[in-house]
């Protein structure tokens, strides 16, 4: 049973019920605002569980897009192992099935002092509680020469949807014997194992089609999450065909020339005929412009409630906070969302709060039937959020339990894309 | 979620349906929103509350006791699973106990909300 139900009860049932209730019902009657910007994963999450944990509070979504593209599992799209339209999921049940409002149209400022968010048509939407899921921003000219421009030429491809299709069309017009240049970010950044599984991916693709091509990964980073992993799975895989240079050796990307596809280091010029860039990134352009990034250029946040340190009664998820030992995934801005939707509609409702638990499990794949995981918990600690629990896969693993990991990962996608948008 | 909260819904909408307070019953599309309840919302990032998962294994409407008990055998590594050992790992008994009633009483075909 409801706990709202069994306080709503006890009270009703008490003699003096009327003059108790009354303000409890100017509030039901009001109905509570909340406006979550951001139908991405951490945006969507929050609304569905906001709308379904407290019927008293009307939810709208702000997305301009009409379908989103995961950029989880894209590679596999990249790799010729999935559709595009698998990765591509509409609104019409979270407006249809829990009645949230979803408006499709950009919201380009907000007026915290006022409580309302404004709209690229000039509405304003007033609001009690701000969801802001604005994901990443790209850090766009932090390298000479790559610019919004350039990453038409040199797809990013780190947002699902025209950039991941891009960089397909690239990778299939592209002659064996190319050479498929990634540049890894720096940290922090979306999907820590997730340009190393790309480099994974498309070497699937390149032993099948194009057997003579490379693979080169010039990276910022001097190490990189579940590296042992990776490094054997090419070595088992894709003997010879996939290159990883950290930035202590190339000295980190300097430039980039998109007029020859060439990536210079502060060595080395690289010509390449496909260049996948992945930018440094910061959070989204709305955060930045709202004042709720700080100097590192992501989020603080209130770790139980995810509501800003910076502006009272606007809360973050998903990629664009940083808080503690988190990693910015899509399977943590959905643990995020949920435990922001319980705290607000506490706090515009009354409903109970527990102590929050966040997980984290990443489905990485290395070949078409070898994958691997990882399965974080987390909590809030004092001021931040730290992680309590960790396992990761290891070397030298059972190949049947990697199938097993291939099948669960499949199914995970199915159940964990139905918890967002189903 | 709703319907089966709605038995109690129902019962105050008739107490309240002669009285001077009736306006303020509407069905609400409200779900549970208990310890279970907002437990079993972690859960559904894997795995479906309508029970229609494919390749991950179904939790719904199990004996809850039958429930707890693998939770148990994950925690303590005698049941072998590296995610559900780091969930069990980090929940209490009595979170785990509240999880389990809630998935118990779920049925196939039931959606959140």
């Amino acid at each position: 049973m409801n706990c709202w139900t069994r306080r709503q009860f006890g009270c009703l049932a008490g003699a003096a019920c009327l003059t108790a209730l009354a303000p409890r019902v100017a509030k039901a009657q009001a109905k509570s605002r909340v406006v979550v910007i951001g139908g991405g994963i951490g945006g969507a999450t929050v609304a569905k569980y906001l709308a379904a944990s407290a019927g008293t509070i009307e939810v709208m979504l702000v997305e301009p897009k009409p379908r989103y593209t995961t950029c989880f599992f894209s590679s596999l799209y990249l790799a010729g192992m999935r559709s595009f339209e698998s990765l591509t999921h509409g609104y019409e049940a979270l407006a249809q099935n829990y009645g949230i409002k979803v408006i499709h149209e950009s919201a380009v400022a907000i007026d915290p002092a006022g409580k309302t968010v404004a709209l690229k048509s000039g509405a304003k939407l007033p609001y009690d509680r701000l969801v802001l899921a604005p994901g990443i921003a790209f850090k766009f000219g932090a390298i000479e020469g790559y610019d919004e421009a350039a990453a038409e030429i040199m797809p990013h491809a780190w947002n699902g949807g025209p950039q991941t299709e891009l960089l397909r069309r690239q990778l299939d017009s592209m002659e064996d014997g190319g050479l498929f240049l990634i540049v890894a970010p720096p940290n922090p950044f979306r999907c820590p194992p997730g340009p190393y599984e790309r480099a994974s991916l498309v070497a699937y693709y390149f032993k099948q089609y194009k057997p003579k091509s490379k693979i080169l990964i010039l990276d910022a980073k001097d190490s990189f999450f579940e590296q042992d992993l990776f490094q054997d799975a090419w070595t088992r895989h894709y003997p010879g065909m996939i290159e990883w240079l950290p930035g202590q050796f190339t000295g980190g990307v300097k430039s980039v020339n998109v007029k020859d596809l060439s990536v210079k280091t502060q060595g080395e010029t690289f010509k390449a005929a496909v260049v996948n860039f992945i930018p440094a990134q910061m959070a989204g352009e709305l955060a930045q412009q709202a004042g709720l990034a700080d100097q590192s250029g992501w989020c603080p946040i209130e770790p139980t409630s995810f509501e800003s340190k910076l502006q009272p009664g606007i809360h973050i998820v998903g990629d664009a906070i940083q808080s503690g030992e988190m990693p910015k995934s899509a399977f943590l801005a959905n643990s995020q969302a949920k435990i922001c939707a319980f705290a607000i509609a506490a706090a515009l409702t009354g409903s109970d709060r527990f102590a929050p638990h966040l997980f984290n499990t990443c489905f990485t794949f290395l070949a078409a039937d070898d994958a691997v995981s990882d399965a974080i918990a987390l909590a809030p600690n004092g001021n931040t959020i730290k992680i309590s629990e960790i396992l990761i896969s290891e070397v030298g693993e059972d190949a049947e339990l990697r199938r097993q990991v291939v099948q669960a990962a499949n199914g995970w996608y199915t159940a964990f894309t139905h918890d967002v948008f189903g | 979620m709703a319907r089966q909260a709605a038995p109690a819904r129902t019962f105050i909408a008739l107490l309240l349906s002669t009285g001077p307070l009736a306006f303020i019953v509407h069905p609400s599309p409200a779900a549970e929103n208990n310890q279970g309840a907002q437990l079993a919302a972690m859960c559904a990032a894997c795995h479906r509350l309508d029970g229609l998962d494919k390749g991950i294994p179904s939790i719904i409407g199990l004996d809850e006791n039958k429930l707890a008990g693998m939770m148990a055998e994950f925690k303590s590594d005698k049941r072998k699973s590296q995610i559900m050992g780091v969930v069990a790992r980090s929940l209490t008994d009595a979170e785990v106990a509240d999880l389990a009633h809630y998935l118990a009483t779920r049925q196939k075909g039931s959606e959140r909300p």
